[in-house]
């Protein structure tokens, strides 16, 4: 068996009903607003109605003085470190965060104040009492306004208000775009919306003073990471600090962060001594969990009469709001979005302008698929373009300029290197599931019928599984990325799988049993994996950037690999055997070919722990490991078809029908791919057509309800047909790559174009292009109202 | 706040209480009785994830206040679990991958079992239609229609 190589027997690759499931449908598995400890307070923030101003006073007596109020708190309070960003890159500016507002508020929703009662209820009602005294220091909305002379300053030594600004240049774009026959241009303002999990996010601490025990329960994606900051800004002992996520009720990227109110509610439980707990409502959620996607992408494609791709230009500017977020910083969006630019294409030359700026609203941060979304569908809807100028099949147009698959391992100019894929292949499948001959004389005979249709094809490549490698190909500097996996059979032959990556719905319980159980012969049954708690899953980064199955994948393969050898070790000095003759099949370890000759798991595991004829002198008896998993960076890709109709009287655009075509190397099991590929098609077609996180002018957020948001429910979401292809990496345990995030990043470039497609005939200024695509957008688009 | 008696009956068994007016059914469910499986998703009656059903029908929990139910008979997902039917359910709800971080489930099963006996003969369009109350940021709702297909045709 090669080193990079995952066993595989009745499960890898089957779809095996998910071991999560049982407790779910019972209604008892239990999420942080589920759980209750004795002597609990609830927690209510005081948030700030107004965008960007100084604090001037705060009267918190009305508020103490309500029966029930335990204590209020404002931010000179809290003994913490203010937050910033740990990203290392120098001419990043830090814009620190107090985790409770001391001076200064540069963000409706921040919060201002913290109070404790003896319930929810209680709490809430004593934060409307509490008077915040603000002198409006003039807000901004936008990042032109933010950099515009004149603009309040939101920190003394970020200039302009952006806290980034670089341009990068690959090839020589300038003598490509003068060469080639055709320019184009196309500016694609990009809407701000957000993960929206259903569960809000929530943190129930507790501290024991005798044992000097902080224990903080949270709906987070990565508890060790969080576990050492409540540490360093509270100046706690990090031994004694446990973080656990336990049922998480989706994150997609907004529970990555370590956000202020963990911070906050360790300290209260620590500085009151009883269990403080904190549950978000949608509104908090809303306006003060992390907001994504909004850059404004100024697009250039360098064209020659046959359609050939000469060179990219790209100008993204993020939408940085109040701070650079502290977990992964402004860069999160632009950055992202312009270095995977070139994507799926050959493209030598390219330059682009990257640069985040503070506005007064909700910080930025990581939403599956990142900023990669808002710079994929530019590049995309620019293609589009040149297609419809150039006459030529959009399809055809985008395979012209593929790199094929012979090609790989193919470093593109950005310096990424794609390990393998199935750029060609992947949209040839999708054009055959989607029956895309079939549709386009569909289109054609509709349109005589004043039936409007339109086709949208978005081919991807994703950066998945991320470790160090792939991190300083992404994000500019080798963040070191890996996990860990402890796998151990205990003495009755059952087996424990501890994981350092979380699950917030993905299925880790059935995936990393499969790999466990194939690798030993036994039944995924007979496996527990265990995560989300730091006092007994190793330490690693977490969820996030498609990457638990490869990386976690690939270190439970690493250390189940090595219980196998202690295993049948043991197991061949009882059967007197070579280890090598041995095999493990159906829960039995026997002599390959001699079934008789062997003897039940159990058996060998007790006797591997207590019998000393199962060592040798000076062996481990200890039937565990944990190993460690770094992958080197794998690239996972397919093609997104979509179909739309608008209708043209009311201007209500509807997504019938998607295609998607998969590559994610080995696939472990492909019901949960499917979900995965599925539920982040749905998140795109969101924002795309419905989700919309709305500023006023004055930057009062309009959008805090789900009346006023609108999440996709199940009439705006079609069937969505999914289809694999398999290219196994090269270079990743088993061949592993991730696939999580890709339908986020190319499902809003094939809506959108879809519905672009659809009203082509009316010819719409794609120069006043906005999103999402709402009934009056697409009105005003095909001039049926002016704009 | 004065507080109200409230009577009723929660998935067959009697249920009182001493609550404030203003507190809703879903937290009556979830902190007094301690029935956590109702998910409180927005508080907003929007998401669809408290759903209980209310002598029968499919309500917001999020919406209703306790003292408002008087004398009702509430099921909520743990009342469903210990039905014998609701094998079927949990079996299709598995098979279809109708469920992934499992927030929005117990609202899902609610109203599931509100529809179904509304459901015989009906298409994928009227399928999604009644389901179109209970929100999921997770699956895509293909998994969730095809669970709720299965049920309704091997039902009929």
């Amino acid at each position: 068996m090669s080193e990079l190589a995952i066993a595989r027997g009745k499960y890898v690759g089957a779809s095996v009903s998910r071991l999560e499931d049982p407790a779910l449908l019972a209604g008892e598995a239990r999420y942080v607003a589920d759980m209750t400890l004795p002597r609990m307070l609830h927690a209510a923030f005081v948030r700030s109605p107004v965008p960007h101003a100084e604090i001037r006073s705060i009267d918190t007596s009305g508020a103490e003085a309500l029966p029930g109020v335990e204590a209020v708190f404002t931010g000179e309070q809290i003994e913490s470190h203010p937050m910033a960003d740990p990203v290392m890159i120098e001419t990043l500016k830090k814009t620190p965060q107090f985790v409770i507002a001391r001076d200064r508020v540069r963000f409706v929703g921040e919060a201002v104040a913290v109070v404790v009662a003896v319930d929810a209820y209680v709490a809430e009602d004593a934060a409307a009492l509490v008077e915040v005294d603000y002198a409006d220091l003039g807000a901004v909305t936008t990042v032109e306004e933010s950099r515009a002379e004149g603009a309040p300053q939101f920190f003394d030594d970020v200039e302009a208000n952006t806290v980034f600004e670089e341009t990068k240049t690959w090839g020589d774009p300038a003598k490509a775009f003068a060469e080639a026959d055709r320019t184009y241009k196309h500016t694609l303002r990009a809407n701000r919306f957000l993960a929206a999990p259903m569960e809000t996010r929530g943190v129930l601490a507790s501290y024991e003073p005798a044992e000097g025990n902080l224990t903080v329960w949270s709906s987070t994606q990565m508890p060790d990471v969080l576990s050492v900051t409540i540490a360093g800004l509270l100046a706690f002992p990090a031994q004694n600090v446990r973080v656990v996520a336990p049922h998480v009720g989706g994150g997609f990227g907004q529970k990555m962060a370590s956000y202020p109110e963990e911070i906050v509610i360790p300290f209260l439980a620590i500085t009151l001594g009883r269990p403080i707990k904190w549950i978000e409502d949608r509104r908090e959620n809303l306006l003060a969990a992390m907001h994504s996607k909004e850059q404004v992408i100024e697009i250039e494609a360098a064209v020659d009469d046959d359609g050939t791709i000469r060179a990219f230009r790209s100008d993204c500017a993020g939408d940085a709001g109040g701070y650079s977020f502290n977990a992964t910083s402004a860069l999160i969006e632009p950055w992202y979005a312009a270095t995977l630019m070139p994507g799926v294409y050959h493209v030598d030359d390219y330059e682009t302008h990257i640069s985040a700026t503070l506005t007064n609203k909700t910080p930025v941060g990581p939403y599956r698929g990142v900023g990669w979304t808002p710079g994929h569908t530019a590049r995309e809807l620019i293609l589009d373009g040149v297609a419809r100028d150039l006459g030529l099949d959009p399809a055809e147009l985008r395979k012209k300029n593929m790199i094929r698959s012979d090609e790989f391992p193919y470093a593109q100019c950005t310096g990424q290197v794609y390990d393998s894929g199935s750029f060609v292949e992947s949209v040839d499948a999708a054009l055959e599931l989607v029956g895309y001959a079939e549709l386009r004389q569909e289109q054609a005979v509709g349109r005589e019928q004043g039936r409007y249709i339109g086709i949208g094809i978005s081919p991807y490549v994703e950066p998945t599984g991320f470790g160090t490698e792939i991190a300083s190909q992404q994000a500019g500097f080798p963040f070191p990325s890996h996990d860990n996996a402890t796998v151990t059979m205990d003495p009755s032959g059952k087996v424990t799988c501890a994981v350092s990556v979380t699950t917030q719905g993905q299925g880790h319980k059935t995936t990393f049993a499969q790999i466990t159980a194939d690798a030993l012969g036994i039944e995924v049954e007979d496996v527990a994996v265990v995560q989300g708690d730091t006092a007994s899953a190793p330490f690693g980064m977490g969820t996030y950037a498609s990457r638990a199955a490869v990386v976690a994948g690939g270190a439970v393969a690493l250390a189940v690999g090595e219980v196998r050898e202690k295993l049948l070790k043991a197991s061949g000095l009882l059967l007197e055997a070579a280890p090598e003759d041995l095999t493990l099949e159906d829960s039995r370890v026997f002599v390959k070919g001699s079934p008789d000759r062997g003897m039940a798991v159990a058996e060998a595991a007790i006797a591997a722990y207590w019998a000393p004829n199962a060592r040798t002198e000076g062996e481990d008896p200890y039937l565990s490991s944990t190993r460690f998993y770094d992958p080197k960076a794998t690239y996972g890709n397919g093609c997104i078809i979509s179909v739309a109709e608008v209708d043209v009287d009311t201007g209500r655009a509807q997504v019938t029908k998607v295609a998607a075509v998969e590559d994610c190397g080995t696939v472990l099991n492909p019901m949960i791919v499917d979900g995965q590929v599925r539920g982040a098609i749905a998140q795109g077609i969101g924002g795309a057509i419905y989700e919309d996180m709305v500023y006023d002018e004055t930057a009062q957020p309009l959008s805090t309800t789900y009346l006023d948001y609108l999440l996709p429910t199940a009439t705006e979401v079609p069937e969505i047909l999914v289809g694999h292809l398999e290219t196994p990496s090269p270079v990743t345990m088993g061949g592993i790559k991730g696939m999580g995030e890709s339908g986020l990043i190319a499902a809003p470039g094939s809506v959108i174009s879809a519905v672009l497609d659809a009203i082509a005939p009316f010819e719409p200024d794609l120069d006043t292009l906005e999103l999402p695509l709402t009934p009056d957008r697409v009105l005003r688009l095909i001039g049926r109202v002016s704009a | 706040m004065a507080k109200s008696v409230v009577s009723l009956s929660v998935n067959g068994s009697p249920a009182d209480g001493l609550v404030e007016p203003r507190k809703t059914l879903a937290d009556f469910l979830r902190d007094e009785l301690e029935l956590t499986g109702t998910k409180l998703g927005c508080e907003q009656g929007v998401c669809g994830a408290c759903t209980v059903l209310l002598d029968g029908q499919a309500v917001r929990s999020c919406l209703l206040f306790a003292v408002q139910c008087q004398g009702s008979e509430v099921t909520t997902v743990e009342g469903l679990a210990a039905e014998p039917e609701f094998d079927r359910m949990r079996q299709a709800f598995s098979d279809n991958h109708a469920l992934q971080c499992g927030f929005c489930t117990p609202g899902m099963l609610i109203t599931t079992t509100a529809l179904l006996p509304m459901l015989s003969g009906a298409d994928e369009a009227e399928i999604r239609e009644g389901l179109s109350g209970n929100i999921c940021r997770c699956t895509g709702y293909q998994g969730i229609v095809e669970a709720v297909t299965e049920l309704a045709r091997d039902g009929s």
